[in-house]
């Protein structure tokens, strides 16, 4: 089982993309209890009322992601995203007029040891060694003034659970769930490091993150087979590389880079704010506006001008590795709102979700050729054109080879036989059922309706998509398989079980 | 060259200026005044009982038109026998997947699903525990299903099949993940590879399971009167009662007895067990026997568990190894309870950085002393206890969770003030508690390691460490391989 850690990559995001049940709970309950304003710097926030145990939840995120690095700097909003837990000129310093010019130090030979690690095998080795002892001695004498890890010893005096920040490809999330009487102390704590995170323990923090890396990845079948499969399914759009980065970035990213990387995006107009709980909005929207209104609005952010080229042949990814057989495979789409999105979430749906579903039944249940099967609509992220994958684990002596082959041909099926009503309504009936059980949790609503603020700009398309999806046809979906799950338009990743080890 | 440099240092430089002008203005949050008292009222499950004995706990929760079951039956992988490991947890399977007198499993699947209700059943060492959902419209159903499951169950022969087969695949693809692998080997030198603790299912014990097995297993355990159930949701607690009343109407009590299950019995000696893997971390596991439920000790164990390894960056491990070394991206451990009278495993767990294993170990052991040896800070005092009062609150945020929670504690037999005094008990805590604790409850020299990784990229031999004995995983693969 994995730990909970603070600090989170997100996986794929799955669009809870849902359906408002008929006379059941209709969309405008959910509306009512949703308050929006625009603060004055851009900053949106979302408050939802919901009176049950004296605690809420808080999610804030920033529309920045590893989809907005470049090569050379992969992997740097994850780390960013550490780094702001590590306090502000308030916070987690004892003096920070005298830690100042220390970390000024620590950032320049940071930088030196680190434009010198990058040289691999030509780096001068006693030139990095004689950095990288300064570079020590620098960051005790900046540990007298640290208050180590306050953020947290603040949160849990008051009681705070879950303090954690998550980053994806297309946004980087913070979260905390308070007792209901400490919605001051949140919004002073976090308007100061949104305003003005201290970049303080850089350097030992990368370290964590080439752990993280490691431990998340590198040793992991099937983040690996993933990281493979992206790479090769993307050629130009920076989907292509994993949130986490690679191990070359990680091990050479500045403190500079990183700050600068943090300025361009960690900018009020492009973050959204979500508080849902015993709140009341009469006292809480003075604090908002008292705490997060003044920080400085910023430039809009850049413009993501890489667009993914069509894909003009299949590709395949093939590698050996320590574990046993598993593949993915993906095709480009159209990405949210577009209908044919609609269409793959529902046919993702008809496909694996549940018993019942195709691929479940035939491969995994009857023919038993596969342990595991699951498809998704929207692979890689939300905001860009993205992919319909595929996951599958093959069960013994069956292949990788074999369970391709059945997938496909579950896929023709889609092209020529369109899918039928009862399968439709169940997709349909799950949805409803999905958007009520989301509202259950006080965090399951916060990160609901921010997500869509967030990346789409009104949270409230998650309402109005079910029209989208409660109109989609046997025809829709087999249009789109016709349209987009064609052989040229297809990547295909196998882990192989690495051939017995010397 | 230079001048690019100092430019940019000058940037920086005057870039942290401008964000401490902007920041003069901010408070420290300790600045700001007391907080608004918390208004909060501990809330209570409804208990009642049916007429052929079921134990029910029912919260109502009108908020969304919801419903939700979940009862536990005791009878686990306890009770199996030692040559047919892996009995109990099919049994949790196939109830489920293996359809009724009157419905296959098939026709469960499609009914449900096609209403967005479930079924689920696992089981685990003590509990199988079987959980349903709908939506408050589709409730009859749910139940009906629900009820026939428990007790119209036959265990069809294509669905244990199924499941034997998925059970074959697992166990190849268990050796994949190195922490899991290093698991795995700690339950087994922990407590045992012939003990129920730490055996863990083959080929050969899956192979020797047949549907009779299951169905004379769930005979022994299923029995309204070994039976425990939760029901949350939108209906009223009258609605509630006549509902299972009629469900459960035709399931008769029945003695049910228990074989006895010798508690483990400590075997850590401070053996390092080495098992190599091609991977880049170095993964370990290390500790010995822990503590049994209704330790007199619980308090001063959980607030020295949240000092020297719980979840928070305040925590004594993840500071030192993690924040301050950046050794690790996790690392987490305490001593904690085990089930029934059975004591559980002081146990710390992390990935490590390879090329500073050993430091890492020693650093961790370090700190266990430091925690024996010297009292904790006040500063550490105050934060984990104001933390484990303070957030409290939290146990009761869903009807569900604190339905789940009230009926473990009086299964467990804990006292039905147990929840309502736990504050005061905790506040009772001293920092002497937690150094006693500590002695008592933690021997740094006896523990066991699970090392899994590759040695060669480590700081020092692992010998350095202590006694290594080397396990062979491929070896253990191979003598698992199907036949």
């Amino acid at each position: 089982m994995e730990y909970a850690k603070k600090s989170f990559i997100f996986g794929c995001i799955i669009l809870f993309l849902a359906v408002a049940g008929a006379g059941l709970l209709p969309g405008q309950s959910l509306e009512a209890k949703v308050q929006t304003r625009t603060l004055k710097n851009g900053m949106t926030v979302l408050l939802v009322e919901r009176h049950g145990a004296p605690v809420f939840s808080t999610i804030y995120g920033f529309k920045v992601g590893s989809v907005d690095e470049n090569e050379g700097i992969t992997g740097t909003a994850h780390l960013f995203e550490h780094m702001a837990f590590k306090g502000t000129p308030k916070i987690g310093t004892s003096d920070f007029e005298m830690e100042k010019p220390i970390m000024e130090k620590v950032n320049r030979i940071g930088r030196e040891w680190s434009l010198e690690l990058v040289k691999g095998e030509q780096a001068d080795k006693d030139k990095l060694a004689r950095l990288r002892a300064d570079l020590t001695r620098l960051e005790t004498e900046q540990k007298k003034y640290i208050v180590k890890d306050e953020i947290d010893v603040i949160y849990n005096n008051v009681g705070g659970t879950g303090l954690n920040a998550g980053t994806g490809t297309d946004q980087t999330m913070y979260i905390v769930s308070l007792p209901s009487n400490q919605l001051e102390r949140y919004c002073l704590v976090e308007s100061e490091r949104i305003r003005n995170a201290v970049l303080r323990e850089f350097y030992t923090e990368r370290s964590v993150i080439q752990e993280e890396r490691k431990q998340t990845t590198d040793a992991s079948p099937a983040r690996l087979l993933s990281e493979m499969f992206m790479g090769a399914a993307f050629l130009a759009h920076p989907y292509k590389h994993p949130v986490v980065g690679w191990a070359s970035d990680i091990n050479s990213v500045t403190l500079e880079e990183a700050q600068a990387f943090k300025s361009k995006y960690y900018t009020p107009n492009n973050c959204v704010l979500a508080i849902a709980g015993d709140i009341d909005p009469a006292r809480a929207w003075p604090l908002i506006e008292k705490y997060f209104g003044d920080i400085p609005r910023g430039e809009d952010p850049p413009v993501l001008r890489t667009v993914e080229p069509q894909q003009l042949g299949e590709r395949r990814v093939r590698f050996e590795f320590d574990a046993e057989p598993s593949l993915m495979m993906g095709y480009h789409k159209p990405t949210f709102p577009a209908k044919e999105d609609a269409a793959a979430s529902v046919l993702a749906s008809i496909l694996t979700s549940g018993r019942t579903s195709r691929l479940n039944k035939d491969l995994v249940q009857d023919r038993q050729i596969a342990v595991n099967v699951n498809a998704a609509a929207s692979g890689g992220g939300v905001r860009y054109p993205n992919l319909f994958t595929f996951n599958a684990s093959p069960r013994f002596p069956h292949t990788v080879e074999e369970v391709e082959k059945a997938i496909l041909d579950h896929i023709e099926k889609i092209k020529t036989e369109p899918v039928s009503e009862r399968e439709l309504q169940k997709v349909k009936n799950s949805l409803e059922a999905s958007y009520i059980r989301s509202m259950s949790s006080n965090m399951g609503l916060a990160m609901m309706v921010a997500r869509y603020q967030l990346l789409f700009g009104d949270w409230k398309l998650y309402l109005k998509y079910k029209d989208v999806l409660a109109g989609i046809t046997a025809a829709d979906i087999m249009s789109f398989a016709k349209t987009y799950l064609t052989a040229e338009n297809r990547t295909v990743a196998f882990l192989i079980k690495k051939a017995k080890a010397s | 060259m230079n001048g690019k440099k100092i430019i940019k240092g000058l940037l920086l430089g005057s870039f942290l200026a401008a964000l401490v002008l902007t920041a003069a203005a901010q408070k420290h949050p300790r600045e700001l005044g007391p907080a608004p008292e918390l208004n909060f009222k501990l809330t209570k499950p409804v208990m009642f009982t049916l007429s052929n004995g079921i134990q029910c706990f029912f919260m109502e929760d009108k908020e969304l038109p919801l419903i939700s079951l979940r009862g536990l039956i005791k009878g686990g992988s306890y009770y199996e026998p030692a040559d047919k490991t892996g009995l109990a947890s099919l049994v949790g399977q196939v109830l489920r997947t293996g359809g009724t007198k009157t419905r296959t499993g098939d026709q469960i699947n499609e009914e449900l699903e096609f209403i967005a209700a479930s079924v689920e059943s696992f089981t685990n060492n003590e509990y199988l525990t079987v959980s349903g959902s709908s939506l408050k419209k589709d409730f009859a159903k749910l139940i009906e299903i629900y009820a026939d499951i428990l007790l119209n169950p036959e265990f069809r022969q294509d669905k244990l099949d199924l499941a034997k087969n998925q059970t074959y695949e697992a166990m190849r693809r268990r050796w994949d993940q190195p922490m899991q692998v290093a698991m795995l080997l700690f339950n087994e030198k922990m407590y045992g590879a012939d003990t129920p603790f730490g055996r863990r299912s083959t080929p050969a014990s899956v192979k020797a399971i047949g549907r009779d097995d299951l169905i004379s297993f769930y005979r022994a355990y299923s029995a309204p009167n070994n039976f425990t159930l939760g029901i949350t949701g939108d209906l009223s607690l009258n609605e509630a009662k006549a509902a299972l009343e009629k469900a459960f109407r035709n399931w008769a009590k029945k003695k049910v007895t228990f074989a006895e299950v010798a508690s483990p019995v400590e075997k850590a000696d401070g053996t390092i067990y080495y098992a190599f893997k091609e991977t880049p971390q170095g993964n370990v596991f290390m500790g010995h026997l822990g503590i049994a439920q209704k330790s007199p000790d619980e308090y001063k164990v959980e607030v020295m568990n949240d000092i020297l390894g719980g979840g928070s960056f305040t925590a004594r491990l993840m500071k030192e190894l993690r924040s301050n070394r950046g050794l690790t991206y996790g690392i987490y451990g305490g001593v904690y309870e085990g089930t029934g009278k059975h004591r559980g495993v002081f146990q710390i767990g992390s990935q490590l950085k390879a090329a500073k294993f050993v430091e890492a170990v020693e650093t961790i052991k370090s700190l266990i002393k430091d925690i024996q040896t010297n009292p904790v800070t006040d500063e550490e005092m105050t934060t984990s206890r104001n933390s484990l009062i303070n957030s409290f609150v939290f146990r009761f945020e869903q009807k569900s969770q604190i339905l789940a929670q009230y009926m473990s504690l009086k299964m467990d037999g804990y006292p039905d003030n147990y929840l309502e005094t736990y504050i005061d008990n905790i506040r009772k805590v001293t920092k002497a508690d937690i150094q006693a604790a500590a002695r008592q409850y933690m021997n740094p020299e006896k523990m066991i390691l699970i090392v899994v990784g590759n040695e060669k990229l480590f700081d020092k031999p692992l010998s350095s460490l202590g006694q290594v004995a080397t396990i062979d995983i491929k070896a253990l693969q191979e003598a698992e391989k199907i036949q």
